[in-house]
């Protein structure tokens, strides 16, 4: 077992993603570059290929239990302790960040705000003058309002690159991990003017 | 030692994996990077099996055998660990076989299938790298490699050559050559282990190599098959390397009965189809034998074969090559051999037709005499009138090979003026010391070996200028690279493409008027088409015209035999002729090919008549007991840049010999059994 990897699981910091950090291990973990044992090499490639899609939020729902059950088979079928090693990490932090995990895998939220694909950006109701700056900046067209109507961001269109939040001189769009601000579902008539 | 397997006991060796013991009782287990020749590593875990009190699978291959001990085979967690490889390994494989040059005969293939499992549920990785062909012998088609590292263990500890490795590229982890560089650069010594130990097609026999008409053995090893008489050449070559030139000698005694003769003369198509060619140059196949040939101590003899008499009487009608190695090994079966030879001493083309200077007497005496040693009586100056005649006398069988002893002419103008010879009986009255005058200048009509023959004959009898015209272009020819690049620094004087119109002269020859020729062809109705060049023509001054355009048996037609194109004798595929006991063989059936040949021909002509004689017609002789050669090889850095002697003699045979390939070791290599041979 690998001590010191499991205790900076257990040590991550509420701004540190756990699947960021077990992609970040996986793709330093020396199997990627020895290639002898399927379990190891093989095994290696799949937990990258499919920790990188749960940061992107292109995970399946099962790829959970996949990992579950690579890394059941790779901490006795590798060859060396490095493969058995990186297994139990993730498996550990399966078991002790594994609503964090799930969070990713329903495509619902990376709670540290860290994995860019479930960051949400929101325009805040009491901050918002109507300005038009933000809807001017956005390539995507995916902010909706007029003049003095509060803008609101259409998730389904935004694209989470953060142009809106630099060019807003009120400070009224915010990021957003798991817990999203209360804002208005259409543009509405501003109370700040 | 016993234990069970699948409930069925079975036997297994003390220190045998779980692996070996099940394949050897005919027990299948799946198992990849397990090569029957090689150690197991336990990588693929494809073998996984459950024992008895034990908690986890462990792989068949890597885990010993205890007695007593139960195993299963398909147990719930091995079967997981195995399907979960598999797909594993899947994912980063190609996924479509089918336009896999391995094919139907790759192993991974065929194991997935016995398996049934696909890579749906994991994420597809291509790796995808161009195919390299860049290398002499062998392609690498890397992209489609599974890591199974097959080939490096065979490189580096089956043959030490350690020219590969694991390779860490941007596209991830493969087999490759260390250092990423040639393969001549590297070291490899081209004995297709790693080819043959490949499980999938990432590294395979170079295009053309492997051909669908031939055995996978005749490929493998292409100088073998490529000789008529099939002499074992990589393991006399061997010997050589090793120094040990009467286990060399025994080796080509075991096929022909006249080594020295063909190490001067042969044709030496093993030669061309050398593989060592493709890096440079052949290995001298032909000049290594006759030096082993020259130091034949005859140590072979107390091995050679002798059947108890068999009372049956054969005779052979012709002493050439083909009626000498017939009345060799007939003899050997046990059989009264009587050789009936026309001239006053045998030997046939050998003796009259080749030139003494590529085969002197003494050298054709000795051979003959070893020959003459399995107890064959040979009449001489003695000419038979038919072979039915011999059958009514008393012998039970007749082999006619009496070769194609007369020369043709072409009818041109000037054909019959004095001065024009004809190949058979100049080259014949020169062997025989009483020459046809030649002068100064010589023209040779003919582009093979005989034209050769002729000219550098006639050089020697005294011609100061000495040509050869012939239709054929220099590709065309059918006379050997060698003779011709003789011939050149000889100084014979070459015009090929040349049709020849006419012989000029009154009484005597005066020149031939030549004519360039643009296109030479035989059409579908193989006769030949001659475009010539207008304006072209010349007429060269010569005192002399040799005709060598080929040449045909004679007194066939008084043999009441079935002849076929002219004066050749018809056979079937036995060799049998038109009357029953009458065979024939060589060039009075074939028309004129290579001494190599009319051995073949000699040997196959042999295993009929002892067949037609009541025998079981093998004639195969061990001279020596088969060994087997090391698998190991060992590094040499320069072994690709090592140079083909120009001339080899007994003290640089052994660095000749050293230069081959070794091909035939790959064929010791165990080829794995598929599941469906279980």
């Amino acid at each position: 077992m690998d001590i010191n990897k499991v205790e900076a699981v257990k040590n991550l910091s509420e701004s540190e993603c756990v699947v960021d950090f077990l992609l970040k291990t996986v793709s330093n973990n020396e199997c990627k570059t020895c290639g002898k044992c399927v379990f190891g090499y093989e095994g290696i490639t799949q937990l990258e290929m499919i920790l990188r899609d749960i940061t992107v939020k292109k995970a399946k729902p099962e790829d959970g239990e996949l990992i579950r059950d690579l890394c059941g088979q790779m901490i006795h079928q590798s060859i060396c302790e490095i493969g058995s090693d990186i297994a139990e990490v993730i498996l550990f932090a399966m078991d002790h960040k594994g609503e964090e995990i799930d969070g990713h895998l329903m495509k619902k939220s990376c709670k540290a705000g860290v994995c860019k694909k479930f960051v949400t950006y929101h325009i805040l109701a009491d901050k918002c003058v109507g300005c038009m700056d933000c809807i001017d900046e956005c390539e995507e067209d995916a902010i909706l309002g007029k003049k003095r109507f509060i803008h609101v961001i259409d998730q389904d269109e935004c694209n989470q690159c953060g142009a809106c939040a630099d060019v807003c001189k009120e400070e009224a769009i915010v990021k957003a991990g798991a817990t999203k601000p209360r804002c208005p579902k259409k543009p509405i008539p501003c109370k700040k003017h | 030692m016993r234990f069970t397997i699948d409930g069925k006991e079975i036997d297994a060796k003390e220190g045998q994996s779980i692996l070996d013991a099940s394949l050897a009782a005919g027990v299948y287990i799946p198992h990849l990077c397990k090569h029957p020749d090689l150690e197991a590593v336990g990588e693929c875990r494809l073998c996984s099996v459950e024992i008895d009190g034990m908690e986890e699978a462990v792989p068949a291959c890597k885990t010993e055998v205890k007695a007593g001990m139960k195993i299963s085979i398909n147990g719930e967690k091995a079967e997981k660990v195995r399907k979960m490889a598999m797909e594993l390994i899947l994912a980063s494989h190609p996924s479509e076989c089918t336009g896999c040059p391995k094919y139907g005969k790759c192993e991974l293939q065929s194991m997935y299938q016995y398996m049934g499992v696909g890579a749906k549920r994991w994420r597809k990785k291509s790796r995808v790298l161009p195919n390299n062909d860049s290398n002499p012998l062998i392609t690498h088609l890397f992209t489609r490699c599974v890591r199974c590292g097959r080939c490096i263990r065979a490189c580096r500890d089956l043959r030490g050559a350690n020219v590969l490795d694991y390779q860490v590229t941007k596209t991830g982890v493969r087999a490759g050559i260390k250092g990423d560089i040639s393969l001549k650069e590297a070291g490899c010594k081209f004995c297709g282990a790693c080819i043959e130990v490949c499980p999938t097609g990432s590294i395979m026999d170079a295009v053309g190599i492997i051909k669908e008409d031939r055995s996978y053995s005749d490929c493998v090893v292409p100088c073998r098959s490529a000789c008529p008489a099939h002499i074992d050449i990589p393991r006399y070559v061997r010997y050589i390397k090793n120094g040990d030139f009467q286990k060399a000698i025994a080796v080509i005694r075991e096929k022909v009965p006249f080594p020295e003769t063909l190490g001067s003369v042969c044709t030496h198509d093993c030669e061309t189809e050398c593989k060592r060619g493709e890096l440079g140059s052949p290995i001298s196949i032909c000049r290594l034998k006759r030096v082993a040939a020259s130091q034949d101590n005859k140590s072979w003899k107390k091995n050679t074969m002798k059947s108890e008499p068999t009372g049956k009487k054969a005779a052979i009608i012709g002493g050439g090559p083909a009626g000498l190695t017939a009345a060799y090994y007939l003899a050997k079966k046990g059989h009264k051999v009587v050789v009936f030879e026309e001239n006053e001493k045998a030997g046939g083309q050998c003796r009259y037709g080749i030139p003494a200077y590529r085969l002197p007497d003494e050298l054709l005496e000795g051979e003959i005499g070893d020959i003459m040693d399995a107890g064959i009586e040979l009449k001489t100056n003695t000419k038979v009138d038919t072979p039915r005649r011999l059958l009514e006398q008393g012998y039970d069988a007749v082999l006619v090979a009496v070769g194609t002893h007369q020369g043709n002419i072409l009818p041109i103008e000037g054909y019959d003026l004095r001065g024009v010879y004809v190949n058979t009986d100049f080259l014949k009255q020169a062997r025989l010391n009483t020459p046809r005058t030649v002068g100064e200048k010589v023209m040779v009509l003919g582009g093979g070996n005989v034209a050769y023959d002729c000219a550098r004959t006639a050089i020697r009898l005294g011609a100061k200028e000495v040509h050869i015209a012939c239709l054929e272009n220099e590709k065309q020819m059918t006379a050997t690279k060698d003779e011709i690049e003789e011939g050149t620094k000889e100084g014979i004087i070459l015009h090929n493409a040349h049709s020849f119109l006419r012989i000029t002269g009154e009484a005597k020859v005066e020149g031939v008027e030549l004519q360039k020729i643009e296109n030479f062809y035989f059409d579908e109705n193989n006769k030949a088409v001659l475009e010539l060049v207008e304006g072209s023509d010349k007429i060269i001054s010569v005192d002399n015209v040799i005709f060598a355009i080929g040449q045909k048996p004679s007194g066939t037609a008084d043999m009441d035999l079935e002849l076929i194109h002219g004066s050749y004798i018809k056979v079937d595929e036995k060799l049998k002729t038109s009357v029953s006991g009458v065979y024939a063989a060589g060039d009075v059936v074939t028309g004129t090919k290579s001494v190599v040949e009319a051995i073949a021909a000699g040997r196959l002509s042999a295993q009929e008549i002892d067949r037609y004689l009541g025998g079981n017609g093998d004639i195969l002789e061990v001279l020596i007991e088969p060994e087997i050669p090391s698998a190991f090889i060992g590094e040499s850095k320069e072994f690709a840049n090592l140079e083909r002697g120009a001339v080899i003699d007994v003290k640089n045979a052994r660095l000749e010999a050293k230069r081959c390939l070794q091909c035939d070791l790959r064929l010791q290599l165990t080829n794995p059994k598929l599941w469906t041979e279980y």
